[in-house]
C-alpha cells in the first residue's frame, strides 16, 4: 500500500473477506474530507460492489490475484480506479435489471448500483478497469451556515 | 449480522440486524431455507446496510416463498435502504410496509 498526499493505492487479494476492510480503509482515508453519512454510504456501496466484480468476475476468486483501487480525492471530488487482472467485460451486455422481466433476476445490481450512485462512471476499453467518481458540492456537511 | 426466527400467530417472523452483505448474506438464505413457511416477514429495522448480494438474496427468498404459495413482506427498513429498493425497483417486487405491526396485520 503506497500513500502520497491525498491518493493512496491498495493491492487487494480476490477474498471476500478482503472487501469490507478495504472500504474501512478508504473511509477512513477520505475522513479529512467529512463526508455525510449518505456520502459515506454510496461511496462505501460502490467501492464494495466494484471490488466484489473484480474478484468475482474478473479474478474468478483466485486469491493470489490482486484487485488495483487507487482512491484520489480532492475538496470538490473523490475518484476511484478499481482495476483487475482479469480478461474484462462489456458493461452494455448488462441486462437492466429494472426492467420488469429481470426484477427477479440475481446478477446486475452492482454495476446498475455504481451508475446510480456514482456521478460519473467509465471503463476502460477492456472493461478490466473502472472509474468512478463521486462530486463533493451538495455532499459535505456544513458548518455554521 | 445476526438474524433470528419467531413465530407470531403464524407469521415466520426473520428480525435482522446489522449488514446484509457479501459476506453475511449466505447466512441469512441458510436460516431462511431451515424454515418451511407460508407467510414471512422480514423485519430490516436494526439493518445499517445491503449490498447487492443482500437484495439478491431477499430476492431469492421471495422467489422460494412464492414458489410455495406463500407470501413474504418486508418492514421497517431504514430510509438509506428504502431508497436502494426504489433506485432497483424492487419497492415493486416487495409488498414493504413501515412498521412490523403494520405488515403483521396486513400478512396475517
Amino acid at each position: 500500500m503506497r500513500e502520497s498526499g491525498k491518493k493512496k493505492e491498495f493491492r487487494i487479494p480476490s477474498v471476500f473477506s478482503e472487501v469490507q476492510k478495504t472500504s474501512a480503509k478508504v473511509l477512513r482515508f477520505l475522513k479529512p474530507l467529512d463526508l455525510d453519512e449518505t456520502a459515506c454510504f454510496d461511496m462505501r456501496l460502490c467501492l464494495e460492489e466494484a471490488l466484489i466484480n473484480a474478484m468475482k468476475y474478473g479474478h474468478k476468486m483466485q486469491k493470489s490475484l490482486k484487485v488495483r483501487l487507487v482512491v484520489e480525492y480532492d475538496t470538490q471530488k473523490v475518484s476511484f480506479l478499481i482495476e483487475d487482472q482479469g480478461q474484462g467485460f462489456k458493461p452494455e451486455n448488462i441486462k437492466d435489471c429494472t426492467k420488469e422481466d429481470n426484477l427477479l433476476n440475481s446478477r446486475g445490481r452492482g454495476v446498475y448500483l455504481i451508475r446510480q450512485l456514482m456521478d460519473k462512471v467509465s471503463y476502460n476499453a477492456e472493461g478490466s478497469a473502472l472509474h468512478m467518481v463521486k462530486f463533493l458540492k451538495t455532499n459535505r456537511r456544513s458548518h455554521g451556515s | 449480522m445476526e438474524a433470528k426466527c419467531s413465530d407470531q400467530n403464524g407469521v415466520t417472523v426473520i428480525q435482522v440486524n446489522g449488514e446484509i452483505n457479501i459476506n453475511t448474506s449466505p447466512e441469512l438464505k441458510k436460516l431462511f431455507e431451515k424454515q418451511v413457511v407460508k407467510k414471512v416477514l422480514v423485519n430490516l429495522e436494526k439493518v445499517t446496510y445491503v449490498d447487492s448480494s443482500g437484495l439478491a438474496t431477499l430476492v431469492d427468498m421471495l422467489k422460494k416463498t412464492k414458489s410455495q404459495g406463500g407470501t413474504l413482506c418486508l418492514a421497517g427498513m431504514p430510509d438509506k435502504i428504502k431508497s436502494l429498493f426504489e433506485i432497483t425497483k424492487l419497492d415493486k417486487l416487495f409488498s414493504i410496509f413501515m412498521t412490523q405491526d403494520e405488515a403483521l396485520a396486513k400478512i396475517r
